[in-house]
This record gives C-alpha cells, sequence and structure tokens, in this order.
C-alpha cells in the first residue's frame, strides 16, 4: 500500500502544493493510513537530521560568495575581459555573453544570478548594437544554464548530499558539459551571424590591452582556482572552500576593488539567507521522502517496470532524458533533483550506469529545463530583467535549446565526456 | 469579510515584526556561520590544531537561519510549486484550490508541531551538543553546555513560525474569495531556489 505515495505525492505536486509540504504530505498520509504513526516521527526526525548536516553549509556559502562578488563590480570585470577577447568577431556582444557565463559559472553557481547579473548589463548594450531584444534576452538565458554545470554549483551539492556522493567528483565531472554548452552556443551564434550579419562589438583588441583586461579580472578569475585547487588539492572540503570563497569575494569587494560597501552587506546577507533557508527545508523534507521511498521498494517496483519496456541502457536512456526534460519544463531543477534522484539514482546505478554519470546527467538535463517554456526560472527572470514577453523569448531560445539538446545526448551517450577527468584526478572509478 | 479583515490585521502585524526580528537574527547567524568556519581553516590549517566547537557552531547557526528565515520565504510565495493548474482555473475555483491547499500544508504542520514538541522536550533533547558552551560568569571560568535541545527548537519554531504565516495566508485567501483582494496590504514577492 505504501507504494501508492508516489501518485499522491504527484497529484500534490500537480495541484501547486508546495514541494516542501507535497514530500511529507504524502508520504505521511500513507504511513498514516498503513497504521504506522511512529515512522511518520521519524519523517520528522529525518527532515531535522537532514538539515543538520556540514556538507550542507556550502549551498548558503556560495549563494553568498556569488552575491558578493556580484554586489563587488566584479560582473563587468568578467564582460570587459570577455569583449577584450571575443568582441571583435561577427556577433561580438553575443560571444561575450556566453564567455561571461562561462566564467561567471566558476564563481556563483547559479543561472538566476548570471541571467539577472549579466542580463541586466549585455541586453541593454546588446540591444544597442542592433541586436532584437528578444535575441539578447534567449541568449542570456540559454548561456545562464552553464552557471549551474560549471562548478561550484548549487544542485550538485544537493545532488551529492541527498545521493550520498563526492560533491568534489560531480563539481569535475561538470567541467567539461558546462564547456561544451558554451561552445554549442558560441558555433551555434557563428552560424547565426554569418546568415543574418551581426554586428562585431568593437576592434580587435591589442595584446597589451588584453593583458590589462585580464589583470583587472585576475582576481575574480581566481575564485574557481581557490575552490577547485582547494578541494582537489585536499586542503578544503567543499563547505570550507564554499567559506574561503565568501571571505575572499569580501576582502576584493570591500578592500581591493573597493566597489562593496558595509552598507550593501546586511541585504547580501538576508538574500543569501532566505534562499539558503528554502533550500535546506527542501533538502530536509527530501530525506525524510527518501527514507519512505526505500520503506516502500518503489526503486525496485520502478525498475522492473522501466526494465519490461526495454533492457537496453541506450534506450532506457534516452526515455528517462524525455522523462527529465519533461520534469524539467515543469518544475525547477533543486526540487526536481531532489525528487528524482532518490528514485531514479538506484534504477540507473543498478544497470550499470556510473552514478556521477548518471548524477550529471540529471543535473543538465534538468539545469536545461530552467530555461524552456513553460515554466522556466531562468526565461522568467530574462523577462523581468530585458522587459520582454516570456513568450518572445521562449521563441526565440529555440534553436539554442536544441544545441543544448544535443550536449545532454552526448554526454549521456559518451560518458568520458564528464567522467574523464573525476577519474583522472582520483575521484571517480 | 470586515471581520476576517480585522483578524487579519493583528496576525500580519505579528508575522511582519516577527518575521523582520527572525530575518535580523538569521543575518547575523550566516554570518556567523562564515566566521565560524574561517576560523576553522584558520586553526587546522595555518596552525595545524582543529577546534572541536566552530563546525557544530555553524550548523547550530546554519538551523536556526532556516528555521528564522524560512517563514518570510513562505510568505512572500517563496515556497517552489507548480501553480500551473492554479492559473488555467476560473477565477474563483482557482482560488478554492489556493485555499484547500493552504489547508493541507496547515494539517502537515501541526502534525509537524505536535512531533517537534515531543522531539525537543523528550529524550533527544535532554542529550548535550559535542562542543558547545556557554559562559556562566564574567570571569569565564564557569561555562553551561548547551543542550541539544536548544539546536532543535530551530525546526520547532520555524514550524510556529509557518503555522502563523499560514493562518495569515488562509485569511488573505478567503478574503480574495469574497472579493475583498484591493483591501490586502501588499507583501514582497522572493526569489529563491539553488538554482
Amino acid at each position: 500500500m505504501l507504494i501508492w505515495f508516489l501518485p499522491t505525492f504527484l497529484v500534490f505536486l500537480l495541484i501547486g502544493l508546495p514541494v516542501f509540504f507535497a514530500l511529507l504530505a504524502a508520504p505521511g498520509i500513507l504511513l498514516w493510513l498503513n497504521g504506522q504513526t511512529n515512522d511518520i516521527t521519524l519523517l520528522y526526525r529525518n527532515v531535522y537530521n537532514g538539515m543538520d548536516s556540514f556538507p550542507l553549509m556550502a549551498i548558503p556559502f556560495f549563494m553568498l560568495a556569488g552575491e558578493l562578488m556580484n554586489r563587488g563590480g566584479i560582473t563587468i570585470r568578467l564582460v570587459e575581459f570577455s569583449q577584450a577577447l571575443m568582441g571583435h568577431l561577427r556577433g561580438g556582444l553575443a560571444h561575450v555573453n556566453v564567455l561571461s557565463s562561462i566564467l561567471f559559472a566558476g564563481l556563483s553557481g547559479s543561472a538566476v544570478a548570471d541571467t539577472s547579473a549579466l542580463g541586466s548589463m549585455l541586453i541593454p548594450a546588446m540591444e544597442k548594437q542592433g541586436y532584437t531584444r528578444k535575441f539578447a534576452a534567449a541568449i542570456t538565458a540559454a548561456s545562464s544554464v552553464i552557471g549551474p554545470i560549471i562548478p561550484p554549483s548549487g544542485i550538485m551539492i544537493i545532488y551529492a548530499y541527498v545521493m550520498g556522493e563526492s560533491v568534489a567528483a560531480l563539481f569535475l565531472a561538470g567541467i567539461v558539459p558546462g564547456i561544451m554548452v558554451g561552445v554549442g552556443l558560441m558555433v551555434m551564434i557563428k552560424f547565426m551571424a554569418d546568415r543574418y550579419d551581426f554586428p562585431v562589438a568593437s576592434r580587435k583588441y591589442t595584446w597589451d590591452e588584453r593583458r590589462q583586461a585580464s589583470l583587472k579580472a585576475f582576481f575574480p578569475l581566481m575564485t574557481p582556482v581557490i575552490i577547485l585547487g582547494g578541494i582537489l588539492g585536499g586542503i578544503f572540503t567543499p563547505t570550507e572552500a564554499a567559506a574561503v570563497a565568501v571571505g575572499y569575494a569580501f576582502i576584493i569587494g570591500f578592500f581591493v576593488l573597493r566597489t562593496l560597501t558595509l552598507k550593501e552587506v546586511p541585504e547580501v546577507l538576508s538574500n543569501a539567507g532566505m534562499t539558503s533557508a528554502v533550500v535546506l527545508l527542501l533538502v530536509g523534507a527530501a530525506m525524510a521522502f527518501k527514507t519512505v521511498v526505500s520503506l516502500s521498494h518503489a526503486p525496485e517496483q520502478l525498475a522492473s517496470l522501466i526494465l519490461s519496456l526495454s533492457e537496453n541502457p541506450f534506450i532506457l536512456l534516452f526515455l528517462i532524458n524525455l522523462l527529465l526534460f519533461i520534469v524539467g519544463m515543469f518544475l525547477d531543477a533543486g526540487p526536481a533533483i531532489i525528487i528524482l534522484g532518490p528514485i531514479l539514482g538506484p534504477i540507473f546505478t543498478s544497470l550499470g550506469v556510473d552514478p556521477i554519470h548518471f548524477a550529471i546527467i540529471m543535473s543538465v538535463n534538468l539545469t536545461v529545463g530552467l530555461a524552456t517554456p513553460p515554466m522556466g526560472l531562468v526565461l522568467f527572470v530574462a523577462a523581468a530583467v530585458s522587459r520582454e514577453r516570456v513568450e518572445t523569448i521562449a521563441k526565440a531560445i529555440l534553436p539554442f535549446l536544441a544545441v543544448e539538446i544535443i550536449v545532454i545526448f552526448l554526454i549521456t551517450y559518451i560518458p568520458a565526456l564528464s567522467m574523464t577527468i573525476p577519474r583522472i584526478t582520483g575521484f571517480a572509478n | 469579510m470586515g471581520g476576517l479583515a480585522s483578524v487579519l490585521a493583528p496576525i500580519a502585524f505579528v508575522n511582519e515584526t516577527v518575521l523582520r526580528l527572525g530575518r535580523a537574527v538569521g543575518v547575523v547567524a550566516i554570518a556567523l556561520m562564515v566566521i565560524a568556519i574561517l576560523i576553522q581553516v584558520f586553526f587546522r590549517y595555518v596552525l595545524g590544531n582543529a577546534l572541536p566547537w566552530p563546525d557544530e557552531a555553524a550548523r547550530f547557526c546554519m538551523l536556526w537561519m532556516t528555521g528564522l528565515m524560512a517563514p518570510t520565504a513562505f510568505r512572500r510565495g517563496g515556497f517552489v510549486a507548480i501553480d500551473m493548474l492554479q492559473r488555467f482555473l476560473p477565477r474563483l475555483l482557482g482560488q478554492s484550490l489556493n485555499l484547500f491547499l493552504l489547508l493541507i500544508s496547515l494539517i502537515v504542520l501541526l502534525v509537524a508541531v505536535n512531533i517537534g514538541w515531543s522531539e525537543v522536550t523528550g529524550f533527544g533533547g535532554r542529550f548535550a551538543t559535542a562542543a558547545l558552551y556557554l559562559p556562566t560568569s564574567f570571569g569565564f571560568d564557569e561555562w553551561y553546555r548547551i543542550p541539544r535541545s536548544w539546536m532543535m527548537a530551530s525546526l520547532l519554531v520555524g514550524i510556529i513560525l509557518l503555522i502563523s504565516v499560514n493562518i495569515e495566508l488562509i485569511l488573505r485567501s478567503l478574503i480574495t474569495m469574497l472579493g475583498g483582494a484591493h483591501l490586502l496590504p501588499e507583501i514582497p514577492e522572493a526569489a529563491v531556489g539553488a538554482e
């Protein structure tokens, strides 16, 4: 009977109950009907124990570091650096937009922060150069999904915690897919630039000018080096690396660049705190949900159902990508990972798919979902930043989504793309 | 509707005031978390001597930050949900569904507060934290070992605040259904998520 908690949960979710309550209400009701009232207390304990975790602390820290970087005038330095490298190409500002997203991804790990920070700067600049507003908003939204793929990444910390995987392995596995999304978008821009005669953004910079731009961007660009270097070198745990990133961002913004004021700090702390509080509560509820998932033997039953469709892992991975893509259209990446990770992860691991590889397939697919209509979060942020209608951006983003779907299938069927770096560095088998 | 509005006003005032205080404490908590972990990094890697308390102190702060700040996010519509159905339904039906969902949430919260109370005051809460102490004298020669219940209370307090917010949202929903949406004070929206 307990297996019925899954359809109950789906109904709750589809009628609009907040995910946090749905994660608790569905198993709670079924446990109560089953007479397992003691296990309802267990649900509560698991919410608390799920939140009381040292690794999870990396989430508020990375959010805080991203907010501090953004306030500290670091975004503009990244854009200037990108312009010095790519501004002279046809479609220069569109390329700058993508490259800035790749660089920004190494600092923040949030697609929403990327869209709002880069969009508010680059969308008006692109419009001024003759790009349509819908195109500028679309490329900003499409490239922002690189944020949670390239480390650090909030959703990968959540996945690693909920599924008991290594944060470092997931971070490392995200590097190549993130760069592939960026390069793919640039190829599409090149194709469109030649066809629609996009403008160049600036003259070609001299090497001396490029050196100066890179010096200006040096401190922000060192952030991912400190984070990843610290974790890989065994110097810091991911949580400690995140705290160091906060300290570093504060020192850079406040003392070195002097663009951050003390007056701004409480608001930055409040934003990061409130955002993290919701995520932590969700993760706690997910840990409780996960207990009932195992109690109900749902993964085993679902696995046999899925295996009855096909036993070929290639076909199953195709189907699962389809499912994740559809889910991503309606649900944000974090909650989707929290809900589906404990159900799908064990099934595919038992089919021989490496857990880190599956984590990356899931994370990238659901992250791309952030830019898909009708409920893509970054589409709404891009619409707010650009004052363009969501429907219009949703149409303009289609060529870029096609590129991202191709990348999803490449990383699905060529595991080496994501697994090589974690394997070389000894973080995956 | 006038009666509902007069019940809503004091609840909204209390929520506004208490949650503002909660956000202020949450801001201090997140700052202390960073400081605690940076102290740990300094002691562990620079001085080669790990301290016993920073990790637990940071978790203590994180739990209270969550308990005190999540209710504000709930009040501002920051709890993730798929609200497409509500948008597509006719106005009154959509509002009725919203009320129904708030009632389900209230039931979840009431069950949770009941369990939470027995957890905090029960056996588990009687244990002490591993390394957290409070000075009880000005000379710092007497220390009180913080009980685990102080940490566990964070979730209980969070749930109590969520209940208070939920009741406010139910009243707002009822007033909206009765056609008094224009009378409701505006609540700023919150954009939240790990994405």
